[in-house]
């Protein structure tokens, strides 16, 4: 366990250290971007104003507010203290929505699409990647063209397939939305059900690109895999077919866990494509339309999130690694 | 057999497990917005004169046969709902302009865009100015009500215009140069008075006249509620979301989150008075579905989940033509609706070669204007073969203020390609290198045009341009910033715009009562060179004395004949010196609706006098049509 320690220490100091600097990244590389996200508020008051001094002390005003007329090294010091108060202030695009108001409008509804998409993808294209290393032969001639199909078709192809077949030719789905376009949120069947109906062609427009990026690689591995000594092995002594399968899955899906995990930690940009297409609430749009109108809040306190999770990810998959990993597990022993 | 069990069983498997993951999202789903739900009832606790109906109670589906659904107004979550602020990004309720939105709030006067005449609203009556247009007044309803059951007085309209001033409102701004003070002199009676001129005139009657139809008056009682709250702070005042806010308007706030605003009918409403509409509006719900794009606008609105739809739908005639749905415009024909206001690309004056007329004039005439007006608006203007280029819009009032056949030699309908280079060659400017390019002074003509990405319309219009360019010997590239970038850039007008910016594209005035005169201003008006946020309009820099007098002179004229004269002169002198150049005729409001529920929505010649205008039921006079609306199957 000594080794251990070590080796999670490091982990830890590496983790810290990566944090500090995306910390500092997520404030400085949005007020790096070209424009004046303060003059998008002044040009909503300013709007047919010929008094020029009334202009410029709205506009003055604002950046006092906003605190883009202090030295950059001065922001960076009243940010970092707002944000260990959990305060990421006001976003400049919404104002004067605060970010966290932003946020919690729309977080849910991009988690609540993105974790299950992800994870359904994942099993699903693994378990099928698996099967056709396995069983070969008519399965992985169909599924392998399949695959490389599902992966190659960009995000928005897909959305739009799903959209025009499934809602507005066969009618079977709403075309947009997160809800009813009639409806109330409210605790009954009816608004449940609604949501489940409106939440199946964005899921499924990510989880069918999924699919088929994780078979491709879950079946290169497990080809790998299936030719070691251990498998011959265990087929000459007779063990079931699923059970070696099992084995095979374990051992294919160390570097597809990692991408799991990945997947995870970026889950919060959002599902821009389908949020576009189907109209889904959630927080893709928003951050497109705050990176592009320079909302330094909104962008910093995303991407800090971001950067948060992306670390907790990898740093939880280091740790785990560190006790399924025989490699790491001998190294330690040392 | 046996292979064919495993894959099976693995299926069923994630088939169960799928399903796991699916319901639990719901239900969380439910649980977040659930607590959203809740905001509407804690408004019902201001409004104790009405019970409306809850979220709760409507169950779970607005009835379809009350609700008029929306679309293209509002883009991203509802702000707030406080009338002093510009800032709340409430579509519905807040737009205090040339048409101002009456359906929360509401102004004394209606303007009607079709008609040029401005409605009594919150008014009793028509205006009078006194004999030295040094004062208007006007009474109030005996029967206009706020929402809380109270008199709607003139001093209410006097203490918004004075909390306007103090706070520095957007509305206070951008009248305090013309408007002196607005005084009550009775409860029913308002004086407004003007600021005056050494002469002892008005400074500008128009936009006093316009101050009357194009902002709400805000309750007192409210607004010192309100100044109490945040402590006369006026960045506060402006940023607080009012949910309490008190309002005169026929409908208020029932439901607001990131997907839609919902607006529920005040039964109580004063308007259904006999002095003013005589019943109420007739859909109970108004409901704006906040779409992503333009696209799942346009597929909603055929679905019938979208009755008036205020967004560019392209080839809008496929709707009903090839898709054959109960589908209309305005106009049954294009440009299917009514031209409000003038896209312009504008010279950068400063640039090379830009400062002589022969080039500017040049580009403009090779434009392929049918083109533009083909492609990027889908026929939705009228082309200038129809409507000559001016400085007015499309409508027959304004097109009647100017004497078109003094100007008739000097217009230009586009693809003159011939012409334009005749005119560069007898200004001297040729191609001395054989590059094809054209030099003045030895310099090539090499201009980037350029409007902000992503406006899609624009950027079709700017690829038409840069293509007239190469048919003429003018190099002209396109560029296309951020809008963040672009709009910080075009309003510096304290400063020569930047390389990059040598033909660029932005909007114009549309109607109302302080037009044409107000578009002309913005388009030509040399008062905004030099300054630093200009945010109304001469982004080329162009500067005319004459010009300059004319615009002056046009707000105190009221001579019919005189002002058709000056208006006139400033049409030639503007296809003279051509400092910008229209690209297309747009509607103030894209106006299609969906007839598969409610019929009887404002069309051309539709009987309705007043005429009711395109204004999508809530801007102006429009929100008359929102009284004559009928079910399909009632």
């Amino acid at each position: 366990l000594k080794g251990y320690t070590k080796y999670f220490g490091t982990k830890f100091i590496w983790f810290v250290i990566t944090f500090i600097c995306a910390f500092i990244l997520n404030f400085i590389l949005p007020r790096l971007m070209p424009g004046d996200p303060v003059a998008a508020i002044v040009a909503r008051f300013a709007q047919g104003a010929t008094n020029a001094t009334g202009v410029q002390a709205i506009y003055q005003r604002y950046t006092e507010l906003f605190g883009t007329n202090r030295p950059m090294i001065e922001q960076f010091f009243i940010y970092v203290r707002n944000v260990f108060q959990g305060d990421f202030g006001y976003s400049i695009a919404q104002y004067p929505r605060t970010v966290a108001d932003v946020l919690k409008s729309s977080i849910w509804w991009t988690m609540c699409l993105q974790f299950p998409a992800i994870i359904v993808g994942w099993m699903i294209g693994n378990t099928l990647g698996v099967l056709a290393a396995y069983l070969r032969k008519g399965f992985d001639r169909v599924l392998m063209p399949i695959s490389i199909f599902l992966s190659n078709l960009p995000a928005f192809g897909m959305a739009v397939i799903l959209l025009v077949v499934f809602a507005v030719g066969l009618k079977w789905f709403p075309t947009s939305g997160g809800y009813g376009y009639d409806m109330i949120p409210n605790f009954s069947w009816s608004f449940i059900w609604s949501v489940i109906v409106h939440y199946q062609l964005p899921f499924w427009s990510i989880v069918l690109i999924n699919i088929g990026g994780q078979a491709i690689g879950m079946r290169s591995m497990s080809i790998y895999e299936l030719n070691a000594d251990y498998v011959k092995y265990a087929r000459f002594l007779g063990i079931k077919d699923w059970k070696i399968i099992g084995y095979v899955f374990r051992n294919a899906m160390l570097p597809q866990v990692t991408g799991l995990a990945l997947s995870i930690g970026t889950m919060i940009t959002g599902a821009l494509v389908a949020e576009i297409i189907f109209s889904y609430p959630g927080l893709g749009t928003t951050i497109l339309s705050a990176v592009l109108g320079g909302d330094y809040p909104l962008i910093s306190a995303t991407t800090l999130i971001l950067s948060l999770m992306v670390l907790v990810a990898t740093f939880l998959i280091e740790i785990l690694y560190g006790f399924i990993d025989p490699r790491i597990k001998a190294a330690q022993s040392d | 057999m046996k292979r064919l069990t495993v894959i099976l069983s693995i299926l069923m498997a994630l088939s169960i497990l799928m399903g796991a993951c699916a319901a639990p999202t719901a239900t969380e789903e439910v649980a977040v917005v659930t607590e959203e739900a809740a905001a509407p009832t804690a408004e019902e606790e201001v409004e104790p004169t009405e019970a409306p109906p809850d979220a709760a109670a409507v169950a779970a589906a607005l009835p379809r046969n009350e609700t008029l659904y929306f679309n293209g107004q509002q883009w991203g979550a509802v702000v707030g709902w406080n009338p002093y602020s510009t800032s709340m990004n409430n579509a519905m309720t807040i737009a205090q302009q040339d048409n101002a939105r009456v359906l929360m709030f509401e102004t004394p006067y209606a303007y009607n865009m079709l008609d040029g005449q401005m409605y009594p609203l919150l008014a009793d009556g028509p205006f009078a100015w006194n004999d030295a247009r040094t004062e208007i007044t006007f009474k109030l309803k005996e029967a206009a009500k706020w929402s809380d059951g109270t008199q709607l007085t003139a001093e209410d309209v006097a203490y918004t215009w004075t909390a306007n001033v103090k706070y520095g409102t957007n509305v206070g701004n951008n009248n305090v140069d013309y408007i002196e003070d607005i005084v009550a002199v009775d409860p029913q009676t308002v004086v407004v008075k003007a600021k005056l001129d050494e002469e002892g005139n008005a400074v500008n009657p128009l936009i006093v006249v316009a101050y009357l139809s194009s902002n709400y008056v805000i309750q007192k009682a409210w607004t010192e509620t309100l100044e109490a709250r945040v402590g006369g702070d006026a960045t506060e005042l402006m940023a607080d979301p009012a949910e309490d806010v008190v309002y005169s308007g026929p409908y208020h706030k029932f439901f607001a989150d990131d997907s839609k605003v919902v607006l529920v009918r005040d039964d109580n409403y004063w308007g259904q008075d006999a002095s003013m509409w005589g019943k109420l509006p007739v859909p109970k719900y108004l409901t704006h579905t906040i779409f992503k794009d333009n696209a799942a606008g346009t597929t909603a609105l055929k679905a019938g989940e979208v009755d008036v739809s205020q967004q560019f739908n392209s080839n809008v005639q496929d709707l009903w033509l090839v898709d054959g749905l109960p589908i209309s415009t305005y106009l049954p024909d294009a440009p299917y609706g009514i031209g409000a206001s003038l896209p312009t690309a504008y010279y950068n004056l400063k640039a090379h070669g830009l400062d002589q007329v022969a080039v500017r004039k040049a580009i403009a005439m090779a434009v392929d204007y049918p083109t533009i007006i083909a492609n990027a608006m889908t026929n939705q203007s009228a082309t200038f073969d129809q409507v000559p280029r001016s400085l007015m819009n499309p409508t027959p009032g304004e097109q009647a203020l100017y004497d078109q056949a003094v100007v008739a030699d000097l217009q230009f309908a586009g693809n003159d390609v011939e012409g334009a280079k005749a005119l560069l060659d007898a200004a001297g400017i040729v191609d001395t290198d054989d590059d094809g390019i054209r030099e003045y002074e030895g310099q090539k003509l090499s201009y980037i045009a350029t409007c902000p990405n992503g406006w899609s319309d624009w950027q079709a219009a700017i690829e038409v341009v840069a293509a007239a360019g190469a048919d003429i010997g003018i190099e002209i590239t396109s560029n296309y910033p951020e809008w963040s970038v672009y709009q910080t850039v075009v309003t510096a007008s304290d400063q020569p715009l930047p390389d990059g910016y040598d033909i660029l594209m932005m909007w114009s005035d549309g109607a109302g009562p302080t037009q044409p005169w107000s578009r002309i201003r913005h388009l030509l008006s040399s008062e905004y060179v030099g300054m630093a946020g200009n945010w109304n309009g001469n982004w080329g820099q162009y500067s005319n004395p004459d010009v300059d007098a004319l615009i002056q002179a046009i707000p105190t004229e009221t001579d019919p004949d005189k002002l058709k004269e000056i208006y006139t002169e400033l049409v030639r002198l503007y296809l003279t010196d051509v400092p910008s150049f229209t690209l297309m005729y747009r509607p103030q409001s894209f106006h299609t609706v969906n007839e598969s529920v409610w019929t009887n929505f404002p069309h051309a010649d539709d009987g309705t006098d007043p005429p009711v205008p395109p204004l999508d039921l809530m801007d102006g006079w429009s929100v008359a049509g929102l009284y004559n609306l009928t079910l399909v199957n009632p």
